[in-house]
């Protein structure tokens, strides 16, 4: 008969890649959905206890800094660095023509691009680390080092602006890699067409068009990106803020002729956020191999740090211009989609402009095009997320629509509910198919949405409901289906300890902020039977066992199998070490705790081992574990007459992987929905628009855990309304020098700027992940920003298609300037 | 930041005298809160060779108010003006915009010496390791112009013509609706006359200068003020347009009105039109509408700072109104 | 209304003061203060009760000093501009950024950063662990210790007063509503243990 550890290994393998709602969840929850589980990251963050690699000290180390570019697009002819060198504190000068700086190095983009030099002679944008880097006692003889760094330049033409470069005759931003010109991804994942737009617009009652236009913003992530290298012999150690430490080991592994992984010992601390940003780009890894080849020439570990101005590295990937045209029918059902995206610097151009309309909507013809062009700013990465661009695109399309018509959004939105260019119905249908329970996600997020923000009552005709104050009130919905789903994988391991019973669990740490750990934790300690304070997930530890995230892209849907995975087959193995004899060996062995009874008949519960139908036959997990093989032979008790019992390691692991949806042709309909309704007002005499009340409504499918969760919903709201009416990347338009690479001038939102927000968590169980869950951490302060528009065209009966909605933007919309 | 010589002055004679053997190769520091931005990102020339410390000098931090004058020592900070009792009731404006100032520590280290001194927040000027050589540093020419001018000045420029950089100061405009007069160690200046744009400076003080104390005369029996300030975000912003008035009432029309802007010009600027067509009125929207309208009359905005003039204009029209109570 | 609202707390005695001077002369005379130091660059401060005379750079920054040199880690840097908070520490009973001070001018200063204040088991620590008034916890202990500056002065803040006490706090990953719960928090505790005490 097959072990039903077996079983449970042969289930874990079914779940990859998988196609179909949960098979195998669990009856009954104790700590998931709860709001009970406190955070164990917290204690130590709110101490100051906490580590991030800036804190990382050690004996003799030498800090590097880098120079960045005063240019958008130049080449050094020649450096001199004798000042420099002589500077005293200065230890090492890395430049850019050094013999032992690779002519490239694999440093994490994707294979698509070609591999990019650590430290480059040729600058593409202003602020670009590159040229020089210096090792130094601190950080300001670095500094002082660098400017006493003397340069001839040759300046390059330079382009800012996405539709200009891809005028004739304009000159190429980075011809290094891009030769061809700056539309750099003709036939490279630039098209997305489903049916016959043509056709479409053809068949509507009304067709508009409208061009939006949204500023780059940047992540800002606390803590400034850094690491640090140490030799130890040829093994390197390492510090390194990144989301993704397993994938950074992957590129180190290919560096100075081959690191054999297992030499590499890569320390994750905590990390001060990253949102994707940095951990995209290739400059974080850029500057570690720096610090490993002066660590190696200085017999010295070098931590590199960059600058809060060199952390305005990159952008988001919504950054450009939208046109957009929309056919659609006189009672709200749109047609025909036609969208071109000119992408500033994209550099993984994969999420088109429609790519949210086809897997959320019924519209039956729709066209994407991203041209993505290369100009001279810093790369466009994904920040929370990379569908910025197609979620501001459905909801100007829906809000649009439903200003054309006069017609309520919430109204336009579920006639257009949909999938795939297919209505509910055949949703509906896929849903059974997969073996979901057939919910309408949105309708149910809408509903609750509504009465929490009170819509029916809050919404009005554009530019009709003027406030005591003085003030236009507006409000605006919008809505998408809610996502997680990715490309990865992952590994785990799962340990019962000896003497006590606890669990602990294996993984790469790489905590940002979202508990994740916590939550695996509340997984396992569900699915062991366990309680949740005998559950614990080790940090700052590198066991190999990597887990694909929390880069909180997709965590749950990868981590979250994983983790049940691992905790099943675990649990198995208990079960059947319960009831088969112990400690054999050849003198014999111990009769099992359970003698004759076979795994079936037991379960665990609060860490206590029992049989089903006599709760009474008991052990508990600390008892079971405890005995312990005694080391040596003064502690040999056979001389006293016993023996001791010594217990199998119980230890599993698990694996798990998936494919992901984010190719629109993929095969998992997405059936989860999110509505989010925000109210502005909007002061006519300045165009100060004050947000003054947000209600999120997510359906994840399955709360795990449930504060996370909501931290995840304000936390991305406020993210969102920041990006919505504030934050811009600002640069000179005659120099191509970034103005406001700091946080004065680049506006994060304070305190004082957010709004009551409600959060609700809606759960459908039509999520792909585990128990039915779908993920949460992009997905609120990716739709939020595009609620402005519609929110201060309610106001002020004009279309504001230009983001961020600043005071001038408004003003100008009103006819004042 | 680099090395530097740091100096703790104990009396006004010492910080002069250090101010003098070194003139424009040191900076003073008061608060710290502006010279230290400008060292970490050495947006100068010249790094100074010397820092001379004056919060060592005792008796510059006291508030007091006898014989018809409030006098405010250089050192007093912006959180215990924020505070002052006497302060808020009956000088208002200068109260409510030194608790508009910067962020809530920030008030706790930033001293109202500090915050008319300081220095002006151009991003081309405090660009990084000093990459725009403007006129304001001796440079060629002002890169705003041409450039992105959002923040920049709606009232033309200074230093002959070419600057355009504002001032940033949220208690200056409140000093000069409050006509005060400013102490320094040589003499006393009204607070009008104290600002003055020259390449790398903001006010008329000599190299071997320091402000000591800022006296307010009591405002006339009828009179009250009132400050607003407008940001995109609600705290640590600096300015992009701010308004002080004082209006002193007689029989319920205006006696006396004074009206500053800042954040609008190279220095603050005190709308004289505004104040002659409020003068006389009964307050009410349309007489503070007009007052605004006048305010920016001789408005000359750049490409990209129209939408000041409409803030300057309204903020003009509701000052005015809060001293009316409305 | 029984609304106590104090200005400057002494960390070794609690007892408190409406001045900065009242604080400091009370702390060199009842705690051992100590006159002027005697050599250049030389530097006596106390924190977090410990006593320290230290030879410091002119352009050491106190969080420099502290963060850097002594290894005080809990105190961040994320703007270095005096723009986020995160750097926070309170000196002289007030909460200040410790990135744009010169140690070298904190001359018989009083410091407090968040290690101390976790060390003497304030409710805040607690509080904000159990709200999740953290995510990526960066600038958790600039809100910290402004939060604890905020209720070392008024022990029963409403949350208009949470806000302004907070509204020079940067924090990227959203928390903010969180702070407000966790702060009144506290405040219901302190009164409470109040209460016990009196009655």
């Amino acid at each position: 008969m097959t072990k039903q550890s077996e079983i449970e290994r042969a289930r874990m393998v079914e779940m990859f890649d998988n196609l179909r709602a949960d098979k195998y969840t669990l009856k009954e929850y104790k700590y998931i959905g709860k709001k009970g589980p406190r955070r164990t990251d917290g204690l130590a963050k709110a101490s100051g206890e906490a580590d991030y690699t800036m804190d990382v000290q050690l004996p003799g180390m030498l800090y590097m800094r880098f120079l960045d570019s005063p240019y958008p697009h130049a080449k050094i002819l020649k450096m001199d660095t004798s000042k420099a060198e002589k500077l005293p504190g200065v230890k090492c000068i890395l430049r850019y023509d050094d013999p032992e700086l690779a002519e490239s190095a694999n440093l994490g983009l994707l294979p698509i691009f070609q591999n990019d030099k650590p430290l480059d002679g040729i600058a593409h944008f202003e602020g670009q680390p590159m040229g020089a880097a210096v090792a130094a006692d601190t950080e300001a003889i670095a500094e002082e080092a660098l400017s006493l760094i003397e340069i001839e330049w040759e300046e390059r033409p330079f382009m800012l602006d996405p539709i200009a470069a891809c005028e004739p005759g304009a000159p190429l931003t980075f011809p290094e890699r891009y030769m061809d010109g700056n539309h750099w991804n003709k036939g490279v994942l630039d098209e997305d067409i489903h049916s016959d737009v043509k056709k479409g617009f053809a068949e509507a009652d009304r067709v508009i068009e409208f061009k939006i236009a949204r500023a780059g913003h940047t992540w800002i992530c606390p803590e400034r990106p850094c690491g640090v290298w140490k030799w130890n012999g040829d093994c390197p150690e390492i510090w390194l803020k990144n989301q993704r430490g397993y994938v950074a080991k992957k590129y180190i592994n290919t560096w100075f002729g081959g690191i054999p992984m297992n030499k590499i010992e890569l320390h994750m601390l905590y990390q001060g956020a990253t949102f994707g940003g940095w951990t995209h780009t290739d400059w974080n890894l850029g500057g570690l191999y720096c610090a490993a080849v002066a660590s190696g020439r200085m017999k010295r570990p070098v931590k590199y740090v960059f600058t809060r101005r060199e952390d305005f590295y990159g952008s988001s990937m919504d950054e450009g211009i939208y046109f957009v045209k929309v056919g659609f029918k006189n009672d709200g059902t749109i047609i025909a989609v036609d969208s071109i995206l000119y992408e500033v610097n994209a550099i993984h151009p994969v999420f088109g402009p429609v790519l949210h309309l086809h897997e959320s909507t019924r519209i039956p013809h729709l066209k994407g095009q991203t041209k993505s062009i290369w100009v001279n700013k810093g790369p466009g990465v994904a920040i929370r997320c990379e569908m910025l661009g197609p979620v501001l695109t459905q909801t100007m399309v829906m809000d649009h629509v439903a200003d054309e018509l006069g017609m309520d959004p919430i109204e336009v939105a579920l006639k257009n509910d949909g999938c795939k260019g297919h209505n509910m119905g055949w949703l509906n249908e896929k849903k059974k198919e997969r073996g979901f329970e057939v919910r309408d996600s949105l309708k149910e997020c809408i509903e609750k949405g509504k009465a929490e923000f009170r819509w029916d009552q809050a919404w009005h005709k554009p530019g009709t409901r003027k406030l005591p104050n003085g003030r236009m009130h507006g409000v605006g919905f919008a809505w998408t289906h809610e996502w997680s789903d990715s490309t990865g994988s992952g590994e785990i391991a799962i340990r019962i300890e000896r003497n006590d019973g606890t669990a602990t669990l294996l993984g790469m740490h790489c905590d940002s902020g979202v508990d994740a750990e916590n939550t695996y934790c509340q997984i396992v300690a569900d699915e062991l039977g366990m309680r949740l304070e005998d559950v614990h997930f080790n940090p700052q530890f590198d066991p190999g066992f990597h887990l694909n995230s929390p880069d909180s892209s997709c965590g749950m849907s990868i981590n979250g199998w994983l983790a049940r995975h691992a905790a099943r087959t675990l649990k198995q193995k208990i079960l059947e070490s319960a009831t088969s004899p112990s400690s054999p060996t050849q003198r014999g062995s111990f009769s099992p705790a359970f003698p004759n009874t076979s795994p079936e008949e037991l379960d665990i519960k609060d860490s206590v081992i029992f049989v089903k139908s006599d709760p009474s036959r008991r052990i508990s997990m600390a008892d079971f574990a405890r005995p312990m093989a005694l080391q040596g032979p003064l502690t040999n008790t056979e001389a006293f007459g016993t023996r001791n019992a010594w217990m199998e390691p119980l230890c599993a692991y698990a694996y798990h992987t998936q494919e992901g949806e984010y190719n629109p042709k993929g095969p998992r309909e997405k059936c989860c929905r999110q509505a989010h309704f925000m109210e502005v007002e909007v002061d006519t005499e300045t165009g100060e628009v004050v947000v003054t009340r947000v209600v999120n409504v997510n359906d994840v499918g399955k709360v795990i855990n449930r504060m996370s969760c909501e931290g995840q919903q304000y936390g991305g709201s406020i993210m969102g309304m920041s990006r919505g009416k504030l934050e811009e990347v600002v640069h000179d338009p005659v120099t191509g020098v970034m103005l406001n690479g700091n946080l004065i001038d680049y506006k994060v939102a304070t305190i004082q700027d957010v709004c009551p927000i409600s959060t609700i968590l809606v759960e459908t169980g039509m999520g792909y992940g585990p128990y039915g869950l779908v993920g949460i951490g992009e997905d609120i302060a990716t739709v939020v920003p595009s609620l402005l528009a519609p929110a201060v065209y309610n106001a002020i009966g004009a279309w504001i298609n230009e983001f961020p909605t600043t005071p001038d933007k408004v003003l100008k919309a009103l006819g004042k300037i | 930041m680099r090395d530097f010589k740091h100096f703790n002055a104990y009396s006004v004679d010492e910080a002069v005298a250090l101010m003098g053997r070194y003139g424009e190769r040191a900076a003073v520091i008061a608060g710290g809160t502006d010279i230290l931005g400008k060292m970490k990102d050495s947006i100068l020339p010249a790094y100074p060779e010397a820092l001379i410390n004056i919060k060592t000098i005792q008796g510059l931090s006291e508030i007091k108010e006898s014989g018809g004058m409030l006098n405010i020592g250089a050192l007093a900070l912006l959180a215990d003006i924020a505070a002052n009792p006497v302060i808020k009731s009956k000088y208002a404006a200068l109260a409510q915009a030194a608790g508009r100032t910067a962020s809530p520590h920030l008030r706790n280290m930033g001293t109202i010496g500090g915050n008319i001194c300081q220095d002006i927040r151009c991003w081309y000027y405090r660009n990084q390791n000093n990459r725009f050589s403007c006129l304001r540093k001796k440079g060629g020419r002002c890169y705003a112009i041409k450039g992105d001018n959002r923040y920049h000045s709606i009232f033309g420029g200074s230093v002959s013509g070419g600057c355009f950089a504002v001032h940033p100061s949220d208690t200056a405009p409140a000093l000069v609706a409050l006509d005060a007069k400013i102490v320094t160690s040589s003499r006393t200046i009204d607070v009008e006359k104290f600002f003055e744009v020259k390449p790398v400076k903001t006010t008329v003080l000599k190299a071997d200068e320091i402000v000591t104390e800022i006296q307010v005369p009591e405002p006339a029996a009828g009179s009250s003020s009132a400050f607003l300030k407008f940001a995109l975000r609600k705290s640590i912003d600096f300015p992009i347009v701010n308004c002080a008035v004082m209006i002193t009432l007689r029989d319920s029309k205006v006696e006396k009105a004074r009206i500053c802007l800042n954040a609008v010009h190279v220095i603050p600027y005190r709308a004289v039109k505004a104040e002659q067509v409020i003068t006389g009125r009964v307050i009410d929207e349309a007489a503070a509408e007009e007052a605004g309208a006048a305010a920016v009359s001789e408005a000359k905005p750049l490409e990209h700072n129209k939408y000041m003039v409409a803030i300057a204009r309204t903020l003009v029209k509701r000052a005015i109104l809060a001293c009316a109570g409305k | 209304m029984n609304k106590e609202i104090k200005k400057y707390v002494c960390p070794y005695c609690g007892e408190g003061f409406d001045t900065t001077e009242g604080l400091k002369g009370h702390v060199f005379k009842t705690h051992k203060g100590h006159g002027l130091p005697v050599s250049e660059g030389g530097i006596r401060l106390f924190i977090n009760k410990a006593e320290y005379e230290l030879k410091v750079e002119p352009n050491w920054t106190l969080h420099y000093l502290i963060h850097d040199v002594l290894g005080l880690t809990g105190s961040k840097q994320f703007c270095d501009q005096g723009a986020c908070g995160s750097c926070t520490m309170i000196v002289d009973g007030k909460p200040v950024l410790s990135c744009m001070m010169l140690a070298i001018e904190c001359d018989g200063k009083i410091v407090e950063t968040v290690e101390g204040i976790a060390a003497e088991g304030h409710p805040l620590i607690e509080s904000y662990a159990k709200n999740h008034a953290m995510q990526c916890g960066y600038c958790t202990p600039g809100f910290v210790v402004t939060s604890k500056a905020l209720l070392d002065r008024n022990s029963d803040p409403n949350e208009e007063e949470i806000m302004s006490a907070l509204a020079g706090n940067i924090c990227r990953c959203g928390t903010y509503p969180q702070h407000v719960l966790a702060v009144r928090e506290v405040a219901q505790t302190l009164k409470q243990e109040k209460k016990q005490v009196r009655g």
